[in-house]
């Protein structure tokens, strides 16, 4: 009796610290920190809003130096290789990072993503190492897309396979809006769907359901059992 | 035999197998976070996880067999547990791309055998069940100070806690094995 009190209230315990942080208990596999939402999906609980970032490079001998603009929430990077700018007549490039106030949804894509705009004071000679990271909370994104204006139209400059988790990486040879996300016409690839959107309800409904339908029966058997004399099996786990 | 000398005294099998899951669980999550090496991270970590386990009794770790049947349905409770605050939050819940799922059942099992599996029963042979149940719930806290922000320590504990005080009152560790693997499968 002891032992199932303590039970319950380990339960009711977990519920509630769990309840005070989304997504709850969740054991590292998730970003490293939570995504900073322009439009936060309803599951994301307190979300602070995004960041931007800013970054000047350097121009020596007209090449200008490799270097890397992220924002400060570090949910954007982009890299750039020595010589990557067209830096004629200049001393300094500036890179800015933006994101968008508003979110965008073109028929047809999905984002995932908050949508950033990102300006430089010139053009790209070679093309750029984009990073965007995503969260946890919804599919992973198959591809980047980039739109000179965020009406569209939206263009796919694909991903590469390999990135950490919870990032997606391209290439980029000019800049505009990007974002990341997935055709809205098939479900998203790489993503095990059994813990996603409206199933996650349904199964942990159906396994209650399950442990009340099996417990109750393999309780009754237990107390049966225990009524009579106690076997050595009922003993096993107690060495 | 197990990897800890069967002979040593419960006061330093106790220290040894802590501080070998804590080493192991804080390089993890610092290979987990290079490039590329996340999987691979993962997957060795939950394989040097499960060997301190090696070579102890199963009915010492909580693997007997008997009643395998409630052990299941207990374990399919725990999960279920596990998973309700985000399954009643918003009916939608954190996606696992499919790379990582063989690495999150690896994880998982191996953190079981090696927090609620030797450490409880170092702790358990050294200062009974009180030790065990908050050794191992504090040492899991800790070892997950390596990989998650702070803010979901306190969720982290309660998640340790709930699983070793089931490893106490059913002397089990099947279902927070399975409970742990649904967990983590899903978020």
């Amino acid at each position: 009796m002891r032992r199932a009190a303590l039970l319950a209230a380990a339960v009711t315990t977990y519920v509630v610290a769990a309840w005070m942080v989304a997504p709850g208990f969740y054991d590292g596999f998730g970003p490293p920190q939570p995504y900073n939402w322009t439009c936060a999906p309803s599951q994301a609980g307190a979300n602070i809003k995004p960041s931007s970032g800013h970054l000047d490079i350097k121009v020596v001998g007209g090449v200008s130096d490799a270097n890397s603009a992220f924002t400060g929430d570090g949910q954007v990077v982009i890299g750039f290789l020595p010589g990557a700018f067209d830096a004629t007549g200049k001393t300094t490039i500036s890179v800015d990072i933006t994101p968008l106030p508003t979110c965008p949804k073109p028929s047809g894509i999905r984002f995932v993503t908050n949508v950033y705009q990102i300006t430089a004071t010139a053009p790209l000679r070679m093309p750029a190492n984009l990073l965007l990271r995503y969260s946890n909370l919804e599919p992973a994104p198959t591809d980047i897309s980039l739109a000179s204006d965020p009406a569209g139209p939206w263009k796919s400059i694909g991903a590469q396979q390999q990135s950490q988790p919870f990032t997606i990486v391209t290439q980029t040879s000019s800049f505009g809006y990007f974002s990341a996300g997935y055709s809205s016409a098939s479900s998203p690839s790489g993503s095990v769907t059994v813990g996603g959107g409206q199933v996650l309800p349904i199964v942990v409904a159906a396994v209650i359901v399950l442990v009340v339908l099996a417990g109750v029966p393999l309780a009754m058997l237990r107390r049966r059992r225990s009524a009579q004399p106690e076997d050595a099996e009922t003993h096993e786990d107690e060495a | 035999m197990s990897l800890v000398q069967a002979r040593a005294h419960p006061t330093v099998r106790a220290a040894f197998v802590g501080a070998y899951v804590l080493c192991i669980e804080w390089a993890r999550a610092s290979i987990q976070a290079q490039p590329h090496l996340a999987i691979a991270a993962l997957i060795l970590g939950g394989a040097a996880l499960a060997l301190v386990a090696l070579g102890s009794p199963a009915e010492r770790l909580g693997l007997g067999t008997s009643k395998f049947g409630l052990r299941i349905v207990g374990g399919l409770a725990l999960g279920a547990v596990l998973l309700l605050p985000a399954a009643v939050r918003s009916g939608a819940a954190p996606l696992l791309p499919a790379g990582l799922a063989v690495a999150a059942v690896a994880v998982s099992i191996g953190e079981e055998l090696a927090f609620r599996g030797a450490l409880y029963a170092a702790l358990d042979e050294l200062g009974g069940a009180p030790l065990a149940i908050v050794g191992s719930t504090l040492l899991w806290t800790a070892a997950h100070a390596f990989s998650h922000p702070p803010a979901f320590l306190g969720a982290v504990a309660a998640a340790g806690l709930l699983l070793a005080i089931w490893r106490w009152a059913c002397r089990d560790l099947v279902a927070p094995i399975i409970g742990h693997v649904i967990a983590d499968l899903a978020l």
